[in-house]
């Protein structure tokens, strides 16, 4: 005669009784490291090959940015302003070789605001509002000469590349796990990616153009203006949380520069069209 | 950042109440599964010989339950690397167990001691569909042996 029994169903055998809280942040943990490293080595590669994209090709290509480019104003002002740019920037290359196909083209702004920057294409633009806080023309120099460090190191096009490869790489990832919530999480990630130009690179462009206005005024004087400017302008955030260095050891690198060469020569005043009011 | 806070809300909301949910499920099928522990269950296809007079009738027992948002953020993150999905583990286990006692109950309401050629089916509703809450079926039945006076 067989005996019939049921025993107690064993407890955790067939399911964890562990947290499952514990599980979940492990696998959120290795999901952010892997998507890291994955994304670094990316816009590492990215960054190393970005720079040999040619001038011609980044001339193409910023004709498509162009309407998120300031818009150009067409005063006699303006203009004259456009011609002494470009005339400073071309003294300030002088001593330098030119990599073949770069067209630099500095532009005036009128923005009020006190900012210049470099784009694609061998662009600089230069705002109204920065023009009118600078006191000679050797600090303004100093921010020219600093935008076209930021061209000759292929900066846009190595931030644009960076950029891009980083958010085809998490478009494509979307396709990763089979949630919507997976997907959605990538998407938050892709947005915290700013493509802007690294703490190194302003460091790099720093350096070229305290080299550039030695080589043309035989002194770096003026050179601290903008970042003196920038120090009392805001709170700066800690230097972790910023693009650029923090402006108290930019001006720090201008000192020792300037007492590591030999300074003579005076500064130089801002042409006098240049403190007229934008009509 | 709208989006973050929604997204932590509903994975907190479906950890704190899928968690007690499950903490009390679980007690509650080992409560019943004592109580019900004189009605055997099996998969034997035949039932056992015996010269008494007895009735046989279907019996079954049919259960649903809902993943909860955090499970399915904690599968999702699990099909990335592989392995165990404790997440859903726990929950198919208690489907299961959850069917069975329904069964079991559904036997015993009949007077039966025994029920032979249990059988479960799972089916998983809303199956596929991104986006979509998903939620298990088992269904457990098996053939009652019920005692018949003479």
């Amino acid at each position: 005669m067989t005996e019939y029994e049921n025993r107690p169903v064993p407890e955790g055998i067939n399911y964890s009784r562990e947290n499952p809280l514990k599980e979940f942040l492990l696998l959120c943990a290795a999901l952010l490291g892997a998507l890291a490293v994955l994304l670094f080595s990316l816009s590492l590669a990215a960054q190393k090959l970005a720079p040999l994209i040619p001038f011609s090709m980044e001339n193409r290509l910023v004709a498509q940015f162009a309407s998120s480019l300031p818009a150009r104003s067409e005063t006699e002002r303006a203009e004259r302003i456009d011609d002494y740019l470009n005339q400073l920037a071309a003294a300030l290359l002088a001593q330098r070789e030119l990599p073949e196909g770069l067209e630099l083209k500095l532009y005036y702004s009128d923005s009020p605001m006190i900012n210049a920057f470099a784009t694609l294409g061998g662009r600089v633009y230069v705002m109204n509002g920065l023009l009118r806080e600078m006191d000679s023309e050797n600090a303004l120099a100093m921010v020219v000469a600093h935008e076209l460090a930021h061209i000759l190191n292929r900066d846009p096009i190595v931030a644009m590349g960076r950029g891009v490869t980083v958010s085809l790489a998490l478009a494509s990832l979307s396709g990763l796990g089979n949630t919507g919530a997976a997907d959605w999480l990538i998407q938050q990630l892709g947005m915290a990616t700013i493509s802007g130009f690294t703490r190194e690179q302003e460091r790099a462009a720093d350096a070229m153009a305290l080299e550039m206005l030695q080589a043309h005024y035989g002194n770096v004087q003026g050179a601290e203006r903008i970042f003196a400017l920038m120090d009392g302008q805001r709170a700066e955030p800690p230097e972790l949380f910023s693009t650029h260095p923090l402006s108290r050891k930019r001006i720090a690198v201008v000192r020792e520069f300037a007492r590591q060469h030999p300074q003579h020569g005076d500064l130089v005043p801002l042409p006098n069209f240049m403190g007229e009011e934008v009509e | 950042m709208i989006d973050l806070i929604v997204f932590l809300t509903l994975l907190a909301l479906g950890y704190i109440f899928g968690r007690i949910a499950e903490t009390r499920h679980f007690k509650s099928i080992q409560q019943r599964e004592a109580e019900l522990a004189d009605v055997l269950a099996f998969s034997e296809r035949l039932p056992p010989p015996s010269d008494e007079p007895r009735r046989i009738a279907l019996v079954g027992g049919n259960v649903v339950i809902s993943v909860d948002y955090f499970k399915v953020i904690a599968a999702g993150l699990r099909s990335i690397f592989g392995g165990r999905v404790r997440a859903f583990e726990s929950l198919t286990e208690r489907a299961r167990r959850e069917a069975l006692l329904r069964m079991k109950q559904e036997a015993r309401n009949l007077g039966a001691q025994m029920v032979v050629n249990v059988k479960l089916e799972t089916a998983s509703i809303s199956k596929g569909n991104k986006g979509q809450v998903g939620a298990v079926e088992v269904y457990a039945y098996g053939t009652a042996l019920i005692a018949s006076p003479p």
